[in-house]
């Protein structure tokens, strides 16, 4: 048997480009999957990909790569993760065991006689109707309309779900970033010129692109959430 | 619960995934003279030996063919009271997971007589597949083998 890392198109029935999208799409399946990399046999036919025979020296370099000690995993040493997002100019992480789910903005019905301006109002996510709060006058952060240069392109606003158990309360962020995790002697002490409301929420700062990152602490964050509510 | 699939032949069997510890590509394993039948040999993991079992070998009598949906699945594997070592087990076909209810699979019919570590089935749209009990795999006079060696390091 060859060990050709590329097989030819005789040993494999390239079906997408007869029948399915890349050919004259004549294929019956196509009504239901509407696209090839939908259709099972399409899965069926890449898991073939994995069939062919080791190439020369994959064994060995592996071998030699997992025989190396991972330096990037430090025994013993704690990681942790967080959601990154952004409100005004401010980047801030959510412990990513009490984030819930992201969202697209939707419309926020305001709740009659509650003038608070923690509490935005309800939301409706996925049929779940969430009170939604408004971070940053929780945390005392300028939710001043920033004005971005032109050194980002898109920047969309989001709906971030978060909670414990059953209960879930959502909050309006101006962009997310997505998870990063970190490890524990990233963890930086909080400077002194964070404001009052915000340095009792955020535990610690961590690096993240050049910037300090503030990490807010799950416990601290709900229990304001909710005595917000309340 | 999610599953990770594989093949003996050609019929598919699942691994409960909290019990994998990772799934490596084919490595080159160190033979291991007069090791019992089945143990095709140890590999280093991060600088950990880790003795490597052929399930092809062990369950079909030929060893697993040298391809690239050939790996190596790293199970923690219970050596003593309150302790895991990793296991290796060549596998063919490892290349998906599935998500299912254990609740889903029901017994095979067929208990006496199989070898400990088949578990109980469950179907689907292709067929049927059945669950491997991790921690069954090894006869103990294997794992007592296997693992005294280490043991006597201790």
């Amino acid at each position: 048997m060859s060990a050709d890392p590329h097989p030819t198109s005789g040993e494999i029935d390239e079906c997408w480009r007869e029948i399915g999208v890349s050919g004259d799409r004549s294929c019956p399946e196509l009504e239901e999957h509407l696209h090839c990399r939908n259709c099972p046999t399409h899965a069926q036919i890449a898991r073939k990909l994995l069939d062919r025979p080791l190439p020369p020296g994959y064994r060995d370099d592996w071998t030699l790569h997992f025989a190396k000690p991972d330096e990037k995993a430090p025994q013993g040493e704690e990681i942790d993760s967080v959601l990154i997002f952004r409100i005004g100019e401010e980047w801030l992480g959510l412990p990513a065991t009490i984030c819930r789910e992201i969202a697209e903005p939707r419309p926020i019905h305001s709740l009659p006689h509650r003038r608070s301006e923690a509490v935005r109002g309800i939301v409706n996510v996925r049929g779940e109707l969430l009170i939604c709060v408004s971070l940053p006058a929780l945390l005392g952060i300028g939710a001043a309309a920033a004005v971005r240069g032109a050194e980002r392109i898109a920047v969309f606003p989001r709906l971030v779900v978060t909670g414990e158990g059953a209960q879930h309360v959502a909050f309006e962020v101006d962009e997310v970033h997505g998870l990063h995790a970190y490890r524990a002697h990233e963890r930086g002490a909080v400077p002194a010129t964070v404001g009052r409301s915000a340095a009792s929420v955020v535990a610690t700062m961590i690096p993240w692109k050049g910037r300090a990152v503030g990490c807010l602490d799950a416990g601290r964050l709900l229990a304001l959430i909710d005595r917000s509510i309340a | 619960m999610l599953f990770l699939m594989f093949q003996l032949g050609r019929d598919r069997y699942v691994l409960e995934t909290g019990q994998v510890e990772a799934v490596l590509p084919l490595l080159a394993t160190k033979q291991l003279p007069g090791a019992p039948r089945g143990v095709t040999g140890a590999i280093s993991y991060r600088g950990r030996p880790v003795p490597v079992v052929d399930l092809a070998l062990l369950a079909l009598g030929r060893p697993a063919e040298p391809r690239l949906s050939t790996r190596i699945i790293l199970l923690r594997y219970p050596s003593g009271p309150g302790q895991d070592d990793l296991l290796g087990l060549l596998v063919e076909q490892a290349v998906e997971t599935v998500e299912r209810d254990p609740a889903d699979f029901t017994a095979s019919g067929v208990e006496a007589g199989m070898p400990p570590y088949l578990g109980p089935v469950a179907s689907d749209e292709r067929g049927l597949i059945q669950w491997v009990r991790g921690e069954a795999l090894l006869t103990p006079e294997i794992r007592d083998i296997l693992f005294r060696q280490q043991a006597a390091e201790l």
